[in-house]
């Protein structure tokens, strides 16, 4: 035991190196996230002639570490929208905050107001209005968000922000590795807006399950526990706990490094 | 702009009609933003197959050179004038030579095959990949251009005269919008047993 | 027992008291405001009526966003809808900003009317455009904006600006990814730009052939060549077209299809 209390609680440099002094709070100019720390990996969703399925995995990593692995990045906004959140986990839990605020407040205003409720598309609009804003200020929520449920006319809902404060909306959409793994599965089952009107809720679940699975086979910041939400007029079901079914890693069998052969 | 390709400018296409090919190229010869030569031609005949190159103008010269001599070596010992395919293969064989220390050009060929009299065109990256079109190949700094004309103007069949009249206003308008192309044209529309060579006045500036 | 009462120059093998007590200097910015979501607009005006038209593709590098995502805006008119507007904005770049820039100009085009009682002319409105994208001078809204409307003669009129707003009214105008393919199209197509009337005299004494305002028809089938053109050879174009003709009766929009791939 030594007597300094310099040396209390901190880690000595002989042993781990030279502290990384760039983390204390000093009076420099205000720092902004530069990019992001904790990190949540893709997001997909579909919709379907009733309504909207979104789905991310339950993981948060820290780098290549898989730090978090109970995490969910979806999250419910009243009755009729869930957000499915990708990139920084603390941006995300202060969207979160900023929505749950926002939540309340509109219960104040109109309660029990069934109507005048904000609906998938307002908030879409208000989420890329605060990304816009956080942009322009050159301080990014280091996010890109889906949000899917019912629009104010009753018709399922999809769209899409990012850190950039770009939106855009489409029959199927994903985030990250999921725009290059998961959308060509999806856009082959609705290529546009008419293809829709033709897809039950059991087709939508399906193919977004499968999407979790390819994903898991190949993004390696992926993992095989995953919450999956499904957005209709009756209401919103989420269950947050699934397991990838039906794995098959027979594909690894001919992929060298893979499988267990050696060389 | 201070990319090899692009700092002395330059144009060329080429052409398929029916039972003739066209190949043309701009005039323009520029230190960057300086024009220095309003007459500088970037096609070179070797027999009757045509070689349009633009890039670097030291590059042209020394690859218009070196197939000349190559070409003329392959008469005397073949005793037959090259044919078009075969001029392509030895550009892109002449080309990889390079691999690591490339010829900045990117070139452009024309010609009529000699035993069945087919068209044919094709064009190459400066390492020696052939393009195989069967429309146009375009090439040079106002290749873009370039691609939106030819893609809007050509269509299949052409005679020789609907040809010339699409080359010409292709390479015209597209060297009308880059300011490293330009000062005029050359055209030459290659039949069976006639080649024609005619000279654009272009904007001169 | 000294040892306990040492100084810290005593204390070898610890090294903490040499670590810092404050930040040496903040980390570098590395956000990048600003990304390039592809696509193509043009506009073309004729004697009573101006066409604006752009591809639906929104893209993010080599990946496809969504295949419908309008770079048409209407501006000014009543409501969410803008429904009677008579003056279409296109914007092409980064489409957030295009966005942001659509709804400021619509909202001072609906402030004008509510404080004048009277719609905007396209001219003040032009003039009005160009002085927001000057606003952010020194933090530009990154697009390529062209405005088109019927001008107070009832003649199609066309603006086209740069991204800090220096503008300028034309006939026609290509904007975006595949600007520079469309464009010379443009020139010879709606300019006659190298055309002449044979036998009028040789080389430069040849007379050029004086451009008339084009028919509506000849403009649609002209922006539909052009679209498909620039498909074929530029991967950021594609997926939809979408056509707006302004004329003294309103605007008429149409949807065509471009290919997928």
């Amino acid at each position: 035991m030594n007597h300094f209390p310099q040396a209390w609680g901190r880690p000595r440099d002989d042993i781990y190196g030279h502290y990384n002094s760039s983390y204390l709070q000093t009076a420099n100019p205000t720092q902004h996230t530069q990019s992001p720390v904790v990190t949540g990996t893709s997001v997909v969703a579909i919709k379907y002639k009733d309504g909207v399925v979104i789905a991310a995995d339950n993981l948060a990593s820290y780098g290549s570490l898989a730090r978090f692995t109970d995490v969910k990045r979806l999250r419910k906004f009243n009755s009729s929208t869930v957000l499915g959140f990708g990139g920084d986990v603390s941006d995300m839990q202060y969207l979160d905050r900023l929505l749950n605020d926002l939540d309340v407040k509109e219960n104040y205003s109109h309660a029990d107001d069934e109507a005048s409720q904000l609906s998938a598309n307002n908030l879409h609009t208000y989420l890329s209005k605060v990304m816009y804003k956080r942009r322009t200020d050159f301080n990014p929520l280091w996010n890109h968000i889906l949000v899917a449920g019912i629009s104010s006319e009753s018709e399922p809902f999809l769209a899409s922000v990012d850190l950039l404060g770009t939106t855009f909306s489409s029959p199927s959409l994903a985030t990250g590795y999921g725009a290059h793994l998961a959308q060509p599965i999806m856009r082959k089952l609705v290529p546009d807006e008419e293809a829709v009107k033709g897809i039950s809720k059991e087709q939508a679940v399906d193919v977004v399950k499968e999407c979790m699975k390819v994903l898991f086979y190949r993004d390696a910041r992926s993992m095989d526990g995953y919450s999956i939400a499904v957005i209709s007029k009756e209401g919103i079901e989420i269950k947050e706990n699934e397991k990838l079914e039906n794995q098959s890693w027979q594909f690894a069998e001919r992929i060298r490094g893979y499988g267990t052969q050696v060389n | 702009m201070s990319s090899p390709f692009s700092i002395n400018g330059g144009a060329a296409v080429a052409m398929v009609g029916k039972d003739c090919v066209a190949i043309a190229c701009d005039l323009r010869l520029g230190l960057q933003s300086l024009t220095v030569s309003n007459n500088y031609p970037k096609i070179f005949p070797y027999g009757d197959v045509y070689l349009g190159l633009t890039g670097l103008a030291t590059d042209i010269s020394t690859v218009s050179d070196l197939l000349r001599y190559k070409v003329n070596m392959y008469r005397l010992r073949e005793e037959r004038a090259i044919s078009p395919q075969t001029l392509a293969n030895l550009v892109s064989s002449s080309l990889y030579e390079r691999r690591f220390g490339p010829y900045f050009v990117s070139p452009v060929i024309a010609g009529l095959n000699h035993k069945d009299g087919k068209p044919f065109i094709c064009g190459f990256d400066s390492i020696g990949c052939i393009d195989f079109a069967k429309d146009f190949i375009v090439s040079g700094t106002a290749s873009d251009q370039l691609f939106g004309m030819c893609e809007g103007l050509w269509e299949p069949d052409l005679g020789p005269d609907e040809l010339f009249e699409t080359i010409s206003q292709a390479l015209l308008s597209a060297v009308d919008r880059d300011a490293l192309s330009g000062w005029g044209a050359h055209v030459y529309i290659i039949e069976k047993d006639k080649v024609t060579k005619r000279l654009l006045k272009g904007r001169q500036d | 027992m000294a040892g306990m009462f040492a100084g810290p120059q005593e204390m070898m093998g610890y090294s903490f008291n040499t670590a810092p007590t404050s930040a040496s200097e903040p980390r570098q910015h590395s956000f990048y405001p600003y990304t390039d979501n592809g696509g193509s607009t043009l506009g073309i005006s004729g004697a009573d009526f101006t066409i604006m038209a752009g591809d639906t593709r929104s893209t993010s590098g080599y990946s496809i966003n969504s295949r419908h995502v309008p770079k048409l805006f209407l501006i000014g008119g009543e409501g969410p809808k803008n429904k009677g507007a008579r003056i279409v904005l296109s914007v092409v770049g980064f489409a957030a900003d295009g966005d942001a820039l659509k709804e400021k100009l619509d909202k001072e085009v609906k402030m004008y009317k509510y404080q004048h009682g009277k719609p905007m002319t396209v001219s003040a409105c032009a003039q009005r455009l160009s002085h927001i994208l000057y606003n952010k001078r020194f933090f530009p809204y990154y697009v390529h904006a062209i405005l088109g409307g019927i001008d107070e003669e009832g003649k199609g009129a066309l603006y086209s600006y740069d991204p800090v707003g220096s503008y300028e009214r034309e006939q026609c105008r290509a904007a975006g990814a595949a600007s520079s393919l469309i464009m010379p199209f443009l020139d010879n197509q709606v300019n006659f730009k190298n055309h002449h009337i044979p036998g009028s005299g040789e080389g430069h004494d040849l007379k050029p052939v004086v451009a008339t305002p084009l028919p509506k028809e000849t403009v649609i089938e002209l922006v539909r060549d052009a679209f498909t053109s620039a498909v074929e050879r530029h991967i950021e174009v594609g997926d939809g077209l979408q056509m707006m003709i302004l004329t003294k009766d309103g605007v008429e929009e149409q949807l065509l299809p471009l290919k997928k791939d």
